[in-house]
């Protein structure tokens, strides 16, 4: 008897394969209702908004909160929980009226009172959302309808923050009692169904009957299925499991075209090449000279390099801004075009005819083919390289902790004040040497406190000012490729990593 | 029979505790950081300070390890640094995610091992042949390449079976099977390849001992022979390599897990070594020996049931 149970068990699980049918459960998107399917890269991160990250974290948070502004796809900031808004003179009061009659989905009313409460909460916390807001000194509650948010200084990014997770509002109830570690609250245009939520792989979202702006949400349900792995994402988008995700392998890009899938390339937000830390020539004294860094930039053959060990994901660039943001300039581009001759020129100029050596973090476990080919155009030009063994989950601090001169990097780049505030400014996180030069202090301190034209004008003064002096050399502007299925449209979102879930429609 | 079980699930936990200590101090030692991993490359030195002191990084680690401990003797594993999630909600998550592959894995093995080993010991010849080609190509070939095609053939062109995705049992029990069918092949081809050849090797020399030529004189049947005699007695050995098997498997299931889009433990495992998420490794750690005990347990077990010499002590 036990002999027939094993075997009769057996049959069924090896012909179940054949008699079963389809497993496919697509994502009906053919038109306005049925499912949204997609598969973010990465798990879900907290609940909790003081704990919450950015990039491609946003997917998770977009449908169950509701932020004070929405952010359009070319960048521009638009209302939707703020109705009005205006900063006082010295661009250090942002004033705020707020949509009335909103409720979070516990029934608390979404007031003044409820957002300063949120954004004191965020800023508290110790992650990425928590981080755009730790300017904020204090809000001010004027009735329920009105707050002003004080800042310590003009913060000429606060407006955007305040259109992503950083501006997501939770119910101050649920805050108070603790309870978002267990599910989310909030005024979004959806609700988690947590009967159809497996925590770890499926994440439902069903609608919120009492949303107030439900056309810009066409689908009635969202389903996030977070998959790392490039290969189980390629199968689940050929198979119709799921209706959009990256793709981050450039080799999937033409089965996944061969099976019918629409296949988008975008800015993903992120600046790759070669960064010079060591600006002052403190660890390594060519790299202090101009006519050094020069030669860097002109040792890449940057397009090559995009075309072979990118698989042509990326804009070659020499710029570490952001070409869809205002301090972008594109003559620049043409600046350090490939030529190891002049690279070999300049060097001997500065006294290094026969190269120099230098060591850099080893990231052959993650960016084989970049690193190969920087090494190898280094060598060109007379820079030896000498390849430190780190792990790969230390290679970050010790990067912030200046022990490396210069080193291959990917480093976000969204809005030109965020990555003059990240890279570029002397106290910047990723200006680890901290490089100190007064005539970029004095350009920074100008484009803080200015704001519109003269603000984009200083912001590209500084970028040329950059280049010129060769403070990193950058190959190419990251692109990304998103595939989805024929039957979903969606429109690529500027400075952000992953297009956000109202950026997507039924086709046709 | 009871004292020699309860003296194995003693060394059992001996182990489970020698293994968590080993663990936590392997994860003190690799120097990663994991504050700065979650607060991202964006955040300030001050962001990483907080959210190290916030994780307790900043007490010793003989200070954490008896937190931790003290915490995991009253079923309490900790959350997750990363998601917050409770380790011991994700750990249900996931366990019956890998335990349904690894033991549906198991099951095709013992099964289509012992037949093709028993037809491969009884036929002999070309069968026989066949049967050990096959054990060698089945063991040759890695199962993630296993599992790339049978996603992509079965999963993808046909469309017979999901291409990823585990739906749990308690959802839909036709879904849950379909979910599970080419995880499990993929994990089971080196392991049926492995235990049919064992299998084949102790029936031929069981086949050929003095006692099975004497049931055969006396006018046994031959299937009683095979089946209550020869196979009973060559069972011990296959046992033994589908025990091991067994830890194999769960070790093999961390790619096909990852090829299938499963949310397992071995995906956990791996993702949380390597984000340095300590309470998420301890509490796959603790779970994944605890696992190995119960099954080794078993097996003495079952060896004793197999044959009574060995329940002695």
């Amino acid at each position: 008897m036990r002999r027939m149970t094993l075997t009769a068990v057996a049959v069924a699980l090896a012909l179940g394969a054949t008699a079963c049918g389809s497993g496919s459960d697509s994502g009906s998107g053919g038109a306005t209702g049925g499912t949204l399917t997609l598969a973010p890269l990465v798990q879900a991160q907290p609940w909790d908004l003081a704990d919450a990250g950015l990039g491609n974290n946003t997917q998770y948070y977009q449908p169950v909160y509701d932020s004070l502004f929405r952010i359009s796809p070319t960048a521009e900031v638009k209302p939707n929980l703020a109705t009005k808004w205006s900063y006082d003179a010295t661009n250090t009061k942002l004033t705020v009226t707020l949509r009335t009659g909103v409720k979070f989905t516990d029934g608390t009313a979404l007031d003044a009172a409820a957002v300063k409460a949120n954004l004191l909460h965020t800023k508290d916390g110790t992650n990425e959302a928590a981080g755009q807001l730790k300017g904020i000194s204090g809000v001010d509650v004027t009735d329920a309808s009105t707050f002003t948010i004080n800042l310590s200084a003009p913060d000429p990014s606060l407006l955007a923050n305040l259109g992503n997770v950083a501006g997501m509002i939770a119910s101050p109830k649920a805050i108070t009692a603790g309870t978002l570690k267990s599910g989310p609250v909030g005024s979004g245009p959806y609700t988690l169904d947590k009967s159809a939520t497996t925590t770890g792989s499926t994440y439902t979202f069903v609608r919120n009957p009492g949303y107030w702006n439900k056309a810009a949400f066409p689908y009635d349900k969202i389903v996030l299925k977070p998959l790392t792995d490039p290969t189980a994402v390629l199968n689940a988008l050929r198979s119709g499991q799921i209706n959009g995700a990256v793709l981050t392998n450039a080799k999937n890009v033409a089965p996944a075209k061969s099976s019918g899938l629409t296949i988008t390339k975008y800015t993903s937000g992120d600046v790759e090449g070669l960064y010079i830390w060591d600006r002052a020539g403190k660890q390594v004294k060519a790299l202090g000279d101009v006519r050094v860094r020069q030669a860097l930039n002109y040792a890449f053959d940057r397009e090559t390099i995009v075309k072979t060990a990118k698989g042509g994901l990326g804009q070659a660039t020499t710029q570490i801004f952001n070409p869809a943001g205002s301090a972008f300039e594109k003559s620049l581009d043409s600046k350090y075009t490939y030529d190891p001759a002049k690279a070999k020129q300049l060097l001997a100029e500065a006294g290094y005819a026969n190269g120099f050596s230098v060591t850099m973090p080893d990231f052959s476990a993650v960016f084989p083919d970049q690193q190969a080919a920087m090494t190898q155009q280094l060598a060109d030009i007379g820079v030896k390289v000498k390849l430190d063994k780190v792990p790969t989950d230390q290679v970050l601090t010790k990067l912030l902790a200046g022990k490396y001169p210069m080193s291959y990097m990917v480093l976000a780049s969204f809005r030109p004040w965020d990555t003059i505030q990240l890279q570029v400014a002397k106290a910047s996180l990723w200006n680890p040497l901290h490089t100190d030069d007064p005539k970029l202090e004095a350009l920074i301190g100008k484009a803080q406190a200015a704001t519109g034209a003269a603000q984009d004008s200083l912001f590209k003064e500084i970028n040329t000012y950059l280049v010129d002096q060769a403070w990193n050399a950058p190959w190419d502007s990251v692109q990304n490729n998103y595939a989805t299925s024929k039957n979903v449209t969606f429109t690529p979102q500027q400075f952000a990593a992953v297009p956000p879930i109202y950026n997507f429609k039924p086709a046709g | 029979m009871i004292v020699f079980v309860a003296r194995r699930v003693a060394a059992g936990l001996a182990l489970v505790v020698v293994i968590a200590t080993t663990t936590f101090a392997l994860m003190g030692l690799t120097g990663s950081d994991p504050a700065r991993q979650i607060v991202g490359q964006t955040a300030t030195k001050e962001q990483v300070a907080a959210k190290s002191a916030e994780l307790g990084l900043d007490q010793p680690m003989v200070e954490r390890y008896w937190h931790w401990l003290t915490d995991a003797v009253q079923g309490n594993l900790g959350t997750s640094w990363f998601s917050g999630e409770s380790v011991t909600d994700s750990l249900a998550n996931r366990l019956p995610v890998t335990l349904s592959i690894v033991l549906a894995a198991l099951l095709l093995s013992a099964v289509l091992s012992t037949l093709l080993g028993v037809a491969a010991a009884v036929r002999r010849g070309a069968l026989d042949q066949l049967v050990q080609l096959l054990a060698v190509v089945g063991f040759a070939v890695p199962s993630f390449l296993v599992a790339l095609v049978l996603a992509v053939v079965i999963g993808v062109d046909l469309g017979w079976l999901p291409a990823t995705g585990y739906i749990p049992l308690a959802d839909s029990a036709s879904g849950w099977l379909k979910s599970i069918t080419l995880p499990a092949l993929s994990l089971a081809v080196g392991a049926i390849a492995a235990t049919a050849q064992q299998v084949r090797g102790s029936m031929v020399d069981v086949l050929r001992a003095d006692y099975v030529r004497t049931l055969r004189a006396r006018g046994i049947s031959e299937r009683s022979l095979l089946f209550r005699h020869a196979l009973r007695n060559a069972a011990p050995a296959a046992l033994t390599v589908l025990a091991l098997q067994f830890i194999g498997l769960v070790g093999g299931a961390v790619v096909v897990e990852k090829v299938f889009g499963l949310n397992g433990i071995g995906s956990q495992a791996t993702s949380a070594g390597s984000q340095g998420d300590t309470p998420v490794v301890m509490g796959v750690v603790v779970v994944m020996v605890a696992i190995v005990v119960v099954v080794n347990i078993a097996l003495d077990v079952a060896y004793g049931w197999l044959n009574p010499k060995v329940r002695v002590g």
